[in-house]
């Protein structure tokens, strides 16, 4: 039989209400100490671009709206169970109300005067954040493939498939990553040679996916005062075991700063390439093998005279490279990386006696071992 | 009288195992359905653990293999949805539309068992992708290009069959579903006793209804779609490969017609058991008993209209139509809402288990719904779209809502299951533990999401700040699975010295209520008069209750 | 607390006499109108259309972002097939259309407790059936391209095949309904196993011409 009204509640009850009144407390105690934090954990971080601030500014309204008619449907529900709980006299019945055409009439159109005013403001922001300006100060080409990223600084005049003046290739570190001139427009391609990836900086409130056989694209504007600032960047759509490492970063730097990048960068691409090492192997093979997403080999050792690294990378179309650290964390050895399945054979330099760790640039995470010269 | 003298039905359920395998009793199979959907949360949620237990602290602590992860989560979220609360909330279907209807069975006992059986069958297939070298890994969600692509197994999917598994599992599973749907409808439509009109039936017999019309036009759009996978990955096929003609998008927009419909499958009937039980525990009638039908059928009907809301960062779907439709079906959810509130209002609450989980289910379903209505507004999904954000979420919805309206149905039925009634005192211990468990799992997941914390990674860098929050998580993760445990040893020791349940005990307004608990083979000797939605209210109150 | 006798005993037995249907009456259909097995399959081919509609929904996709159809590829050959010959598949199409009306004629047949009419026409509908699938395995043999050859090639015995599977599927059904006539189960009054087979050999028939009309005449 249902518990009669006005019964004591068992010690079980009590128990559980107690052990639930002791965490609800400490949880009570935690949030009055840490006010401040916590209420800035309910927003995204501070937008790092225009669009940014415009979606910033969207949220703000969107989350005061969702936190007031949390409160009130809420505080509703709390209200109403405490208030009409039943109470030892209640041997009759309460009045049997079958509904109210009025209040069906309320709640059906006030919350959707409230969606259509979401829907409205939405929209406009939406409108704005996907406007292309007709001339951009730049065009960059963002490739997200398995599971790297790199970034094709392109001409004025450039279309989604026109050849890059040159690529970045590391996604992150200083020589690396997505730069960008604040108080600028770049305008961006993404592409994608084989699966879905996503184009997510969590500073700029933004990502889009980058698909392979569509070109998206979208406009970035950095504001004047962010500039000298680096973001963190992430692949945010699964793409498969390297999904985690796909990170990168964006730099942000003044017009004229920029501009010697630039330059630089150029001037670089149009240099001649040094010329590749020719000639067979200069020492005794040492056989280096990556599959899955690792290296086969965790140790290896080679002789003091220098050697060939015979690097098989058997992931088809995941690129690996084999660089070689010293005990500082000084890259000693820098290989340029490769799609699989391909073998190479690339020779290394004599390397003075010691311990060294190898690892793949791209994987560092998951490729990385010892080397010891002897 | 009649019902009484009946032989108490609780000796045929205690028959053998041969009985159980062979039944087609729709109460029996309800049990089935019960009892499988359970041991399938079990296991989707020692997967959940996993997952937590790897996002504990930074670094890569349990696994040294990022795949295993991808499989832990992709398994996680397949089994939990298509193993536990689509098939759990079809088991209450099972049991509880035909005595609520008045029927004896349901319209096709035979399919109803196939339905039944194919389910552990594709559990089982699914499973054994860890078995075979590596289970599905491409998130329940399984997005082409990389789900269909064999070229870079060894990245992608997974070099095992595990992919291939899962389709197969999720073939048989829709065809269960489907063939459970046609079911269902027939019942409703052709097996309601004499005066059970449709504007009688009881709320969750609705809400069984649009569920089955959104299984038997969704559910065959995705088995369209798996067998497309099927080809691409087996027999060269070029539905989802952009490089030779393919379209890579294609896949989202047919599994999304599907899965965003199968949201409100896994939804509705748990809404449709709270309609159940609120008005019991109140002592009144449900409010607004119409408005809650078209709300239901709003629901289903917009439900075909905003698949796209999970496209909304693909560049490819046009915004702001799929925007405006989002934000509408917050309307229905809302009225169901407020009716919900005002069955409460000025009645005279018990707080017995049932209620206070379907009060668990007021309060967090409301959350979810809110924080699902932030991603309708486009550019803000732009900045949540796959963080934790959307984790919080679905999870608030389908844990929050689904799975607390299961809880409440689970302790409310389960007397008229099995004769005996579940203790009080665990169940209320249970309650707060899951409920504290819950919040303290799922809540932070919302800060992380909003600190850029994308999901479906394995770790994460430890300056990030993301390092408490996830420690919040994971406690709270393991606080949900203890919360299992008073559950277990409920069911255990109430299913053998547990109170005598009586016919009715809970003063029930519906028609399984007025038969034996648990009821005979065919359901019913004799049925009361059915002149309003509330049966028994009117047989035990006469009908001069205001009507 | 209301016990089952409340609620047997404070009933009104006067009024509720002609509502107390006995368990008997319930077991079945009581409703009137269609019965179950025809309704269950009505429904049951809303969710096949649906199906369909998948695939064809993916046919459409592919073929938009496949420019131009048929596909070119560098083999020559392989173009050429690409252009499929509507005159045999025509054939089909009159093959299966006429198998439609027989299979009509059948229910007309036995509605009207026609028995020998009812077993012939739905003979004449089986063999009319597997002529069909035996030719489109035929046309299969004839064709220069496989499915793995270009969006065409998978879109095309993706469709194709799919209907094939279910006209094989309904010649099992008539050849079940064929088996139970002969064994004289069906009558005027007890046919439903033959209408709802019916209903599905008429959904098979549909589809194919939407097949035929996209794949070969579009
Ligand atoms: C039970 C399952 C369930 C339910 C019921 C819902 C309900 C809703 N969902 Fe959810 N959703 C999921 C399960 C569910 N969802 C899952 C599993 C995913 C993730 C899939 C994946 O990628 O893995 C997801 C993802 C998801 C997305 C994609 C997010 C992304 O990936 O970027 C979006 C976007 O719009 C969304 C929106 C909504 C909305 C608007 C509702 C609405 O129906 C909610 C309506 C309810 C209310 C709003 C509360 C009550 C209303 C009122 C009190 C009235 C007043 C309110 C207002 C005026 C706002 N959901
Ligand atoms: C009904 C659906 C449902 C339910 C109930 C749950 C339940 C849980 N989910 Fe679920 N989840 C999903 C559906 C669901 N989830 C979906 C669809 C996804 C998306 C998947 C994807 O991205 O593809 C997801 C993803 C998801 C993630 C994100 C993974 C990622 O993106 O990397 C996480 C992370 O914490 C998580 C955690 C949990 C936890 C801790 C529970 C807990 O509630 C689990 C409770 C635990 C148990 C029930 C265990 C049983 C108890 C015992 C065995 C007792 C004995 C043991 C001990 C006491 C230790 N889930
Ligand atoms: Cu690339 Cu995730
Ligand atoms: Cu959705």
């Amino acid at each position: 039989m249902a518990s009669t009204p006005g019964s004591r509640p068992s010690t079980t009850t009590i128990i559980g209400w107690l052990i639930a009144a002791v965490i609800l407390g400490g949880l009570a105690i935690l949030v009055v100490l840490n006010a401040q934090s916590i209420w800035t954990s309910f927003f995204p971080p501070e937008a790092k671009s225009v669009e940014g601030q415009e979606i910033r500014d969207l949220y703000d309204i969107v989350f005061i709206i969702a936190v007031a008619i949390f409160v009130v449907v809420e505080g509703l529900i709390i209200w109403t169970v405490i208030r009409y709980r039943r109470k030892p006299g209640d041997v009759d019945l309460p009045p049997q109300t079958h509904g109210n055409n009025l209040a069906e009439t309320i709640w059906t159109v006030v919350p959707t005067l409230i969606v259509i005013f979401l829907f409205v403001i939405s929209w406009q922001t939406l409108n704005s954040v996907e406007a292309v300006s007709a001339k951009p100060d730049l065009k960059v080409r963002a490739i997200a493939g398995q599971f790297q990223w790199s970034f094709d600084y392109l001409p004025a005049d450039a279309k989604a498939d026109t050849k890059p003046i040159f690529t970045v290739t590391a996604p992150i570190g200083p020589e690396g990553g997505l730069v960008l001139p604040a108080g600028q427009t770049t305008h961006l391609y993404l592409q994608s040679p084989d699966v879905i990836h996503a184009f997510y900086v969590p500073q700029f409130l933004f990502k889009r996916d980058v698909v392979p056989g569509i070109v998206n694209e979208f406009d970035l504007e950095i504001p004047a005062d962010v500039a000298g600032q680096t973001f963190r960047g992430q692949c945010a759509e699964l793409c498969g075991v390297g999904h985690r490492i796909m990170v990168f970063e964006v730099r942000t730097l003044a017009p004229a700063e920029f501009q010697t990048w630039l330059d630089g960068k150029i001037a670089e691409a149009s240099a001649t390439p040094p010329p590749t090492p020719s000639g067979g192997p200069v020492g005794p093979p040492v056989n280096v093998t990556a599959q899955g997403v690792k290296f086969l080999e965790a140790a290896l050792t080679a002789p003091a005279t220098g050697f060939t690294l015979h690097f098989d990378n058997k992931d088809a179309s995941v690129p690996h490279d084999v660089d070689i650290l010293d005990a500082s964390g000084k890259k000693v050895f820098d290989m340029k990386d490769f799609p699989g399945p391909e073998v190479r054979d690339i020779p290394v330099p004599p390397l003075p006696a010691g311990s060294y760790t190898f690892l793949c640039s791209i994987h560092p995470a998951q490729m990385t071992g010892t080397l010891t010269v002897q | 009288m009649a019902t009484t003298t009946l032989t108490p039905a609780a000796s045929s359920y205690r028959s053998g195992l041969y009985e159980w395998v062979t039944t087609t009793d729709h109460k029996k199979i309800g049990i089935l359905y019960l009892v499988n959907s359970f041991i399938f949360f079990f296991v989707g949620g020692l997967l959940a653990l996993g997952v937590r237990t790897e996002l504990a602290t930074p670094g890569l602590q349990v696994l040294t293999d990022e795949h295993v992860y991808n499989q832990l989560f992709t398994m996680h979220g397949t089994v939990m949805i298509f193993l536990f609360i689509i098939p759990i909330l079809a088991g209450f279907g099972n049991y509880v539309v035909p005595l609520q209807i008045g029927a004896p069975d349901m319209a096709f006992p035979r399919i109803n068992a196939l339905s039944f059986w194919m389910l552990p069958l594709g559990g089982i297939l699914l499973l054994m992708g860890f078995l075979t070298g590596g289970a599905a890994a491409a998130g329940w969600t399984s997005y082409a290009p990389l789900s269909s692509d064999r070229v870079g197994a060894a990245v992608n999917a997974g070099a095992g069959p595990g992919q291939d598994l899962w389709i197969m599992a999720l073939v048989l599973i829709g065809t269960s579903s489907i063939l459970g749907a046609v079911n269902f409808l027939v019942t409703i439509f052709k097996m309601r006793a004499p005066g059970m009109t449709l504007f009688r039936m009881p709320i969750l017999v609705w809400t069984v209804l649009v569920t089955s019309v959104l299984v038997l036009m969704a559910t065959p759009v995705i088995t369209s779609a798996l067998i497309m996978l099927f080809i691409d990955r087996n027999y060269g096929g070029h539905f989802f490969d952009p490089a030779t003609g393919g379209n890579a998008i294609l896949w989202q927009n047919v599994f999304w017609f599907y899965s965003h419909p199968a949201v409100y499958v896994m939804v509705l009937p748990a809404m449709g058991m709270i309609s159940e039980i609120l008005p019991v525990f109140s002592r009144k009638p449900l409010f607004g008993y119409k408005a809650f039908v078209f709300a239901t059928a709003g629901i289903g009907a917009l439900g075909f209209s905003v698949w796209a809301h999970h496209m909304f960062t693909t560049g490819a779907v046009y915004l702001p139509f799929f925007s405006l439709m989002t934000f509408f079906i917050a309307v229905p959810t809302g009225v169901k809402m407020f009716n919900w509130i005002f069955t409460l209002f000025r009645g005279q609450l018990t707080f017995s288990t049932p209620l206070l989980f379907a009060l668990g289910f007021l309060t967090m379903f409301l959350i979810g719904g809110i924080n699902g209505a932030f991603s309708a507004a486009v550019p803000v999904d732009f900045a949540l779209h796959d963080t934790y954000w959307v984790v919080a979420h679905l999870h608030y919805v389908l844990f929050g809502g689904s799975v607390f309206g299961v809880m409440a149905g689970l302790y409310y039925w389960f007397p008229k299951m099995t004769g005996r009634m579940l203790n009080e005192g665990l169940g209320k211990v249970q309650f707060v533990l899951m409920f504290i468990g819950f919040n303290l799992t799922f809540f932070p997941m919302h800060q992380l999401g909003l600190a850029g914390m994308p999901r479906r990674i394995a770790d994460y860098a430890a300056n990030a700040g993301w390092n408490d929050l996830n420690l919040a998580a994971t406690v709270g993760g393991f606080l949900i699975a203890a919360s299992m445990l008073p559950l277990l040893w409920n069911v255990f020791i109430s299913l053998r010295a547990g109170k005598v349940a009586g016919d009715d005990p809970w003063e029930g307004n519906t028609l399984e209520w007025a038969t034996s608990s648990p009821p005979p083979p065919y359901n019913f000797d004799r049925l009361p008069e059915i002149r309003s939605e509330r049966p028994l209210f009117d047989l035990r109150h006469g009908r001069t209750v205001n009507h | 607390m209301a016990s089952s006798q409340s609620v047997l005993t404070t009933g009104d037995p006067g009024h509720a006499v002609e509502e107390h249907t006995p368990l008997a009456g319930l077991a079945h259909d009581s409703r009137g109108g269609i019965s179950n097995p025809i309704l269950g399959m009505l429904l049951f081919i809303c969710s096949e259309i649906m199906f369909f509609s998948g695939l064809f929904a993916a046919y459409f996709s592919v073929r938009a972002s496949t420019t131009p159809w048929p596909p070119v590829t560098q083999d020559e050959l392989l173009n050429e097939h690409f252009h499929l010959e509507p005159l045999f598949a025509f054939i089909l199409t009159v093959i299966l259309v006429t198998s439609s009306v027989t299979c009509q004629m059948a229910v007309w047949a036995i509605r009207r407790d026609d028995r020998t009419g009812f077993i012939r026409n739905i003979a004449v509908t089986l063999v009319l059936g597997i002529i069909f699938l035996i030719g489109q395995l035929y046309d299969y043999s004839m064709l220069g391209f496989g499915i793995s050859d270009t969006p065409f090639g998978t879109t095309f015995y993706t469709l194709t095949g799919f209907h094939g599977a279910h006209v094989f599927g309904g010649a099992v059904m008539l050849s079940v309904v064929l088996y139970r006539g002969l064994a004289g189960q069906f009558s005027a009054r007890h046919h439903d196993a033959v209408e709802a087979t019916s209903l599905y050999w008429h959904f098979v028939d549909v589809v194919w011409i939407a097949l035929f009309s996209t794949l070969y005449i579009l």
